[in-house]
């Protein structure tokens, strides 16, 4: 009877650790799966999501998000890119800055400050990648294509904040049981 | 004023400096490290391309194994889209056969007078290219990349710039080799600008990739006018890395402006074959 408690307790503390580190596994998923975020047949929509997971866990959980897992998940975006090392990881490190900022800056913070406050993390972000990508790197990029991937990241933040939202009191009432 | 900036500089200092029991390293730090690592993949030195060759092809298999399931989504998806479309695609086929029956005749006639002029000038009915063939193991797009992942590096012989087939017409050129995969820019990528002759008017012109599905013709002469028949593009071999005469696709107007309808459509490309020479004797396609 106490090895089947025993049994129920590890495969409970189990889920626990894999919800936990469901956001990061996420990243890791989509920095090294073939996840699209930009489709031919509306060639104008793309969006960064993984700006949009970095800033929000960085800014409500930094305990599930930790800055070596943004690095090393940038480090994987480059390679399967084919971009210079290190152009996502300083791309995601400064949005983690400015989260990062925000949080320790704000007492409270709802969905409208974490939102006007993203402008400043993907323009920073966005900025860090295009000057690192047009000095040092032999690639073209499309000025009209990375504003249209800045607006639709920031369009779609408050959508994925209400997901992660949902996600994040699922984990803490599991937390707390 | 001053104390909002000494706050500023606080709250700065403690974002980039903060660790925790997560947070096993400071912001500061990794920035840092990756700067460094930037630095470092520009110098362009022997061995860090040789580490990272080994890093990509690592990371390329880790890679097209999690890619499996969105691969199989991906597959189930266009079965059943492929079923739905069973009648339409019947029909159409059905017109296409009548269509050929007609030229069938014509076809026969000029195959025959090939056949005969080939045997005059005593050419070998064989591929004009010496070719590799390689799985495509990761297609990742990104908004400012078009490009896929093969399975065959420098271990097949693959080298920097060579075309690459797909069923026969050019879908990019190799634009990374690692040992045992490489990555092949595609056409109708940002960066892809390949010289082209427009047929049947030999007319000189650039394909430049501009990140959306058909590639645009660049650098035509002003008096450059449409043929009546089908305009299709071939390679010109100006560069001196690809070979002449692949052919490229069929020029279609978009407001005004020509675009190249490709053969090898980017977004179907599951095989490919890199052309690793042109043979001797082989002609152009």
């Amino acid at each position: 009877m106490a090895g089947q408690d025993k049994m129920a307790l590890v495969l409970s503390k189990f889920k626990d650790s894999l919800f936990r580190l469901g956001p990061l596994i996420l990243l890791i998923y989509i920095c090294i799966s073939e996840f699209h975020t930009q489709f031919y047949y509306w060639a104008i929509f793309s969006f960064n999501f993984q700006f949009i997971v970095i800033y929000y866990w960085i800014l409500r959980d930094p305990d599930i998000l930790g800055y070596g897992f943004v690095f090393i998940c940038g480090f994987i975006n480059d390679v399967v890119l084919s971009l210079p090392l290190g152009t996502s990881a300083l791309s995601y490190l400064f949005v983690s800055l400015v989260a990062a900022y925000v949080r320790n800056a704000t007492v409270r913070t709802s969905l409208f400050t974490d939102w006007f406050t993203f402008v400043i993390a993907v323009f920073i972000g966005n900025f860090i990648y295009f000057f690192l990508m047009n000095k040092f790197a032999d690639a073209g990029i499309e000025y009209t294509t990375l504003f249209y991937n800045s607006l639709f990241t920031f369009i779609l933040y408050p959508l994925f904040w209400s997901i992660f939202e949902v996600y994040k009191k699922i984990t803490f009432a599991r937390r707390n049981d | 004023m001053s104390t909002s900036r000494d706050d500023f500089g606080i709250v700065i200092r403690s974002a980039l400096l903060q660790r925790g029991a997560r947070q096993k390293f400071s912001l500061f730090a990794l920035i840092l490290l990756s700067i460094f690592i930037f630095v470092l993949d520009n110098s362009n030195l022997k061995p860090i391309k040789i580490l990272r060759s080994l890093i990509n092809d690592g990371i390329y298999r880790i890679s097209a194994v999690s890619s499996s399931p969105i691969k199989f989504s991906g597959a189930s998806k266009d079965f059943f889209v492929k079923h739905i479309f069973t009648y339409q695609e019947n029909e159409r086929l059905r017109k296409e056969l009548e269509d050929l029956k007609s030229k069938d005749f014509q076809s026969s006639f000029l195959e025959a007078e090939n056949n005969k002029l080939q045997d005059v000038l005593e050419l070998e009915k064989k591929s004009p290219y010496s070719v590799v063939n390689a799985k495509v193991i990761l297609d990742k797009n990104s908004p400012y990349l078009n490009s896929v992942i093969i399975n065959k590096g420098s271990n097949a012989g693959i080298k920097l710039g060579m075309p690459v087939l797909n069923e026969g017409y050019l879908a990019g050129r190799i634009v990374e080799v690692n040992f045992v995969s490489s990555r092949i820019l595609l056409l109708n990528d940002l960066n892809s600008r390949i010289p082209v002759v427009v047929s049947p008017s030999g007319t000189q012109a650039i394909l430049s990739g501009i990140g959306k599905r058909e590639p645009s013709l660049e650098y035509l002469p002003d008096n450059f006018m449409l043929s009546e028949k089908e305009n299709i593009v071939f390679t010109s071999g100006k560069d001196g890395v690809l070979f002449p005469g692949i052919a490229v696709g069929k020029i279609v107007l978009e407001d005004n402006k020509k675009f190249v309808k490709l053969f090898a459509d980017p977004d179907q490309i599951n095989v490919v074959s890199v052309a690793l020479k042109q043979q001797e004797d082989g002609g152009a396609r």
